[in-house]
C-alpha cells in the first residue's frame, strides 16, 4: 500500500511539474503574434494620431492577452484574449482610417469652397460688367427716347403754333373782308383800298380818315407769317402817264411806310407804282375812274 | 502525507478555479446581440471585409450559446467577447468604406470644379 501511494504521488507531482515547466518555456500562439502585429500596424497608422482612445483600448486588450500568456502559456484564455486584442487593434485602425477619410473630404470641400468662390467672383465680375454695359445702353436708349419725345413735343408745339397762326390769319382776313374788298386771285390774296379814301386828289399823303382802315390792314398783315406783301399804286387815265406813274408810286410807298410803322416787317413789304396801266374799270365813266384810282396790297402765296 | 495532501488540495482548488463556478455571462449575451444587430444595420453585409466579420460574430455567438447550454460559462464568455469584437469591427469597416467612398466622390467633384474654373 505504501509503495502504490508513493508511486501515485510521485507521478502526480511529476506531471504537475512537467506542466509548469512547459508553461514557462511556451512559444506565443499565432493569435498572440498576430495581435502584436495588428497593434503595431494600428499604432503606426492614422489611429496613432486620430484615434488615441481606441488605440489605448487595444493596448489594454493586448496587455491582458500578454499577461494571460505569461501566466498560463499558450493554453487557456490566451488564444481568445489574443483574438480579441487583434480585433481591437483592427478596430482602432479602421476607425483611424475612416476619420482620415472624413478629414480629407472636409479639406477637399474647403478647397472646393475656395474654388467655387473664385469662380463666383469671376462670374460676378463678368455679370457686373454686363450689368454696367446694359445700364449704359439703357441710359442711351432713355436719352434717345427723351430726345425723340422732346422732338415730338417741339413738332407738336410748332404745329399748334402754326395752326393757331393760320387760324388767327384766317380770322383776321375774314374780319378785314367785312370792311374792305378782299379777293383771291392767282397772284395771291388782294386787298383793294380806294384811292379816294386814302388820299386827296393828286396827293400822296394818307388822309387821317383812312388811317383806321390801314390799321386794320396792318393787323391783318401781321398775322400773315412768312409772306411777302406788295403794295401797288394805281391811277385812272386822266393826266399824263409820267405824272400818274409818279403819283401811283408815291402813294404805294406812302401806304407801305404806314404799314411798316404799324408793325409790318420792313423786309416783308415792297411798293410799286403802276400808273394807269392796269385799270379794273372803264376810265370813261366817273365810277370807273374812281375804281381805277386805288391801292392794292397783294399777299403773296 | 502532508505534502501529498497539499498537492491534491491545490490541484482540486485549481480545478474549481478553472471554471466550474463561472457565472452565466448573461450581460455579454445581450451586448453581443446588440453589437451584431448594430453591424447589420450599419450595412456590414454590403462590404466584403465587414460581411466576413459579421459572419464570424454570428457564428461565435451561436457557439457561445451552445457552450452556455453545456454549462461551460467561462469558455462561453470568451467566445462572446470574440463575437462582440468581430461585430464592432464589422461596423467600423462598413463605415470606413462609406467614408472613403465619400472622400473619393468629393475629390472627383473638386477636380471637375478645378477643370471648369481653368476653362
Amino acid at each position: 500500500m505504501k509503495t502504490v501511494s508513493t508511486i501515485a504521488q510521485t507521478t502526480f507531482a511529476a506531471l504537475l511539474c512537467f506542466t509548469l515547466a512547459g508553461c514557462a518555456a511556451a512559444v506565443p500562439p499565432k493569435t498572440l503574434l498576430d495581435a502584436r502585429t495588428a497593434y503595431k500596424k494600428a499604432e503606426s497608422g492614422a489611429a496613432g494620431t486620430l484615434k488615441p482612445a481606441e488605440l489605448h483600448v487595444a493596448k489594454d486588450s493586448l496587455d491582458k492577452a500578454e499577461s494571460s500568456f505569461a501566466k498560463d502559456g499558450a493554453d487557456g484564455d490566451t488564444n481568445d484574449l489574443a483574438y480579441v486584442a487583434m480585433r481591437k487593434s483592427e478596430l482602432a485602425e479602421s476607425l483611424g482610417n475612416a476619420e482620415a477619410a472624413r478629414e480629407k473630404k472636409a479639406a477637399l470641400e474647403k478647397e472646393a469652397g475656395i474654388t467655387t468662390n473664385a469662380m463666383l467672383d469671376s462670374k460676378d465680375g463678368k455679370l457686373k460688367a454686363a450689368d454696367a454695359a446694359l445700364a449704359d445702353e439703357k441710359g442711351k436708349v432713355a436719352a434717345e427716347k427723351g430726345n425723340v419725345a422732346a422732338e415730338k413735343e417741339k413738332t407738336a408745339a410748332e404745329k399748334e403754333k402754326r395752326l393757331a397762326a393760320e387760324k388767327a390769319s384766317a380770322e383776321a382776313m375774314d374780319a378785314l373782308a367785312k370792311t374792305l374788298a378782299v379777293k383771291e386771285e392767282a397772284r395771291g390774296k388782294v386787298i383793294t383800298l380806294s384811292g379816294s379814301v386814302l388820299f386827296a386828289t393828286g396827293q400822296s399823303t394818307v388822309l387821317p380818315g383812312a388811317m383806321s382802315q390801314l390799321d386794320k390792314v396792318a393787323e391783318a398783315l401781321k398775322t400773315q407769317a412768312e409772306r411777302h406783301f406788295t403794295v401797288e399804286g394805281h391811277t385812272d387815265s386822266q393826266g399824263t402817264d409820267a405824272v400818274n406813274q409818279e403819283l401811283s408810286k408815291k402813294r404805294a410807298e406812302a401806304v407801305r411806310d404806314y404799314l411798316i410803322v404799324h408793325g409790318v416787317a420792313k423786309d416783308a413789304i415792297s411798293a410799286v407804282g403802276l400808273g394807269p396801266s392796269r385799270p379794273v374799270a372803264d376810265n370813261k365813266t366817273i365810277e370807273g375812274r374812281a375804281m381805277n384810282r386805288r391801292v392794292e396790297i397783294i399777299i403773296g402765296k | 502525507m502532508t505534502f501529498s495532501r497539499s498537492i491534491v488540495c491545490l490541484s482540486l482548488l485549481a480545478l474549481v478555479a478553472c471554471g466550474a463556478s463561472f457565472p452565466k455571462p448573461e450581460a455579454r449575451v445581450s451586448s453581443s446581440e446588440g453589437a451584431i444587430r448594430g453591424a447589420e444595420e450599419a450595412g456590414a453585409k454590403g462590404e466584403p471585409r465587414a460581411a466576413l466579420h459579421l459572419k464570424l460574430a454570428q457564428e461565435g455567438r451561436a457557439k457561445a450559446l451552445a457552450l452556455i447550454e453545456e454549462g461551460k460559462h467561462k469558455e462561453a464568455d470568451l467566445m462572446l467577447q470574440r463575437a462582440e469584437a468581430d461585430a464592432e469591427l464589422a461596423v467600423a469597416l462598413a463605415r470606413e468604406d462609406t467614408a472613403k467612398a465619400d472622400a473619393e466622390k468629393t475629390l472627383e467633384q473638386v477636380n471637375a470644379l478645378k477643370k471648369k474654373a481653368s476653362q
